[in-house]
């Protein structure tokens, strides 16, 4: 009898050179991390559902795979390490001694359309700073990032940042009923939509900034312009990446409470938000930011940057030196 | 050099022509021919010729940057992609048809023919009505007119095949146009020249 080599769906095994690049890589970035002061933590695959129920989006939701246990507790597959780690971590906060500079690897598991022809498991590493507040800890924290990405990486990485809460002023401002239907316009660059809803919101659609930092609003602009001079910095660090500012590719992370009941986006960003992309097809390949509010949703109040790698995205787009 | 998908059907002469009144021209393209990658070096421009339904695949795996396809599509398939207009030409509506004027009553379950189950299935949501969803390929008219089913949801334009066959356009879902569709991470690349290509289909007055 012939065996059939076929997986499920969304799956791959690593055989030969791909696992031995994989291990490879693996062990570049986490050797870097351990060199930069972070100590690994090792997670469980599976989890109780309960702990996540309300931090869970409704597109997050739909990615898990969960079951009955045979004991009938509700478990859930790990598709997403922060908010596991953030749960284990919130109890014993104060016995911590802070800053914590932790970091994981292993698969998660999310439920993608077949036809997306996107990967269900995939390999992921990741950092997060625990206790360091400001900017000093978003610094850090993008600083390894693209230290990691552009070590394993090669060419042509592009990472745009935001934060969240960016747009909420002016999309509350504009004259429309539905400001969380205005966001997701944003967010897809609809102009005809978005033209409706005045100049600066155009201007972000369409350069990713508005004319001029206070066009945001007297809190935005100072967090605005922070964030160009971290761009400016980190772009003279890093020459071979494009580095780029983009507030309406954040325009979902709201903050304000009308506009956060959406889906898509994992909600728990309440600072520095990026996305990183890599090769010539520019296949996503990590992000991370701030998320102080996943703490307090826990009831912990400890300030939290981190970031997490898709290392065979990564592999993919580019071939390691 | 950007990657640029043109869709084979319908569509692919309403876009080359909203490209022609704005000025960009991809006057070397073999519309007609059989070529499926085509190079116009001294636009910058490299036109992928692709099917609608496989076009945002292309584009949001980043193999092209950037598109033209029908609304209809992208709502069935959405891959997260950027549209920053719709251009007004080859627009037409999604609607229900079926043989009598009226929509089920409530309470009933019927069948619904279509090449859009996960738009038919958002459509059927909510409603009074329940709705067993046939996905077909193709001549979606038939399924009401031989039984199949009881309604449909489909493509019209000017509603001429549907007089033809019997059949009534019983409620319009959606407007259909077809949109200039970009890639994420393509449009912080080529953010300088989709902007330049998207002001001169404005200004040439193609879009919305």
């Amino acid at each position: 009898m012939r065996v059939s080599a076929a997986l499920p769906t969304g799956v791959a095994a690593l055989l030969f050179e791909s696992a031995r690049r994989r291990r490879e890589a693996e062990e570049r970035l986490a050797g870097h991390l351990q060199i930069a002061g972070f100590a690994e933590v090792i997670l469980p695959i599976l989890d109780y559902l309960e702990p996540y129920e309300s931090l869970l989006t409704p597109a997050a939701r739909g990615e898990l795979y969960r079951f009955v246990d045979r004991d009938g507790e509700l478990l859930a597959l790990r598709a997403d390490f922060t908010p596991m780690l953030a749960r284990l971590l919130a109890p014993r906060l104060e016995s911590l001694a802070m800053p914590l500079r932790l970091f994981y690897r292993g698969d998660v598991i999310r439920y993608q359309e077949e036809r997306a022809g996107q990967a269900r498991e995939f390999y992921q590493l990741g950092a997060e700073l625990l206790g360091l507040a400001g900017e000093a800890a978003e610094r850090e924290v993008l600083r390894l990032f693209l230290e990691l990405a552009t070590l394993i990486g090669g060419g042509a990485l592009q990472v745009v940042l935001g934060f969240a809460g960016a747009l909420d002023r002016l999309l509350l401002a504009a004259e429309t009923d539905d400001p969380f239907r205005l966001a997701a316009a944003v967010a897809r660059r609809e102009r005809g939509e978005v033209r409706r809803a005045g100049a600066t919101l155009l201007a972000v659609v369409e350069d990713g900034l508005p004319a001029r930092p206070e066009d945001l609003g007297p809190q935005e602009a100072p967090r605005l312009e922070s964030l160009l001079a971290l761009r400016d910095e980190l772009a003279a660090a890093f020459p071979g990446v494009l580095l780029t500012v983009d507030l309406a590719e954040f325009a979902r992370n709201g903050l304000d409470p009308r506009l956060t009941a959406g889906e898509g986006e994992r909600p728990y960003y309440d600072g520095l938000i990026f996305h990183a992309y890599a090769g010539p097809a520019a296949v996503p390949v990590g992000g991370g930011g701030r998320y102080d509010r996943l703490f307090r949703a826990l009831g912990a109040e400890v300030p939290a940057v981190g970031f997490s790698l898709s290392l065979e995205r990564l592999l993919e787009a580019g071939v390691p030196p | 050099m950007i990657r640029f998908a043109l869709p084979k059907g319908r569509n692919l002469d309403v876009a080359l022509a909203a490209f022609r009144a704005a000025g960009i021209s991809l006057d070397g393209l073999d519309a007609g021919g059989r070529s499926l990658r085509m190079r116009l070096p001294e636009e910058g421009i490299e036109v992928l010729s692709l099917k609608d339904w496989d076009l945002p695949l292309y584009v949001s795996h980043g193999v092209a940057d950037c598109g033209i396809v029908g609304s209809d599509v992208l709502e069935e398939v959405d891959g997260d992609l950027l549209v920053p207009v719709r251009l007004l030409a080859g627009r037409s509506r999604l609607s229900l048809i079926g043989r009598s004027p009226v929509l089920p009553a409530a309470g009933t379950q019927v069948r619904l023919a279509t090449k859009y189950p996960n738009t038919a299935r958002r459509v059927v949501a909510g409603r009074s009505w329940g709705a067993e969803i046939l996905k077909l390929s193709g001549s979606i008219e038939l399924a009401p007119v031989l039984r199949l089913a009881e309604v449909a949801l489909d493509i019209v334009q000017t509603g001429r095949t549907l007089a033809e066959n019997g059949l009534v356009e019983v409620e319009t879902v959606a407007e259909v146009a077809p949109c200039l569709v970009v890639n994420r991470a393509s449009y912080q690349r080529h953010r300088a020249l989709l902007n330049g290509w998207i002001g001169r289909l404005e200004t040439a007055g193609v879009v919305s």
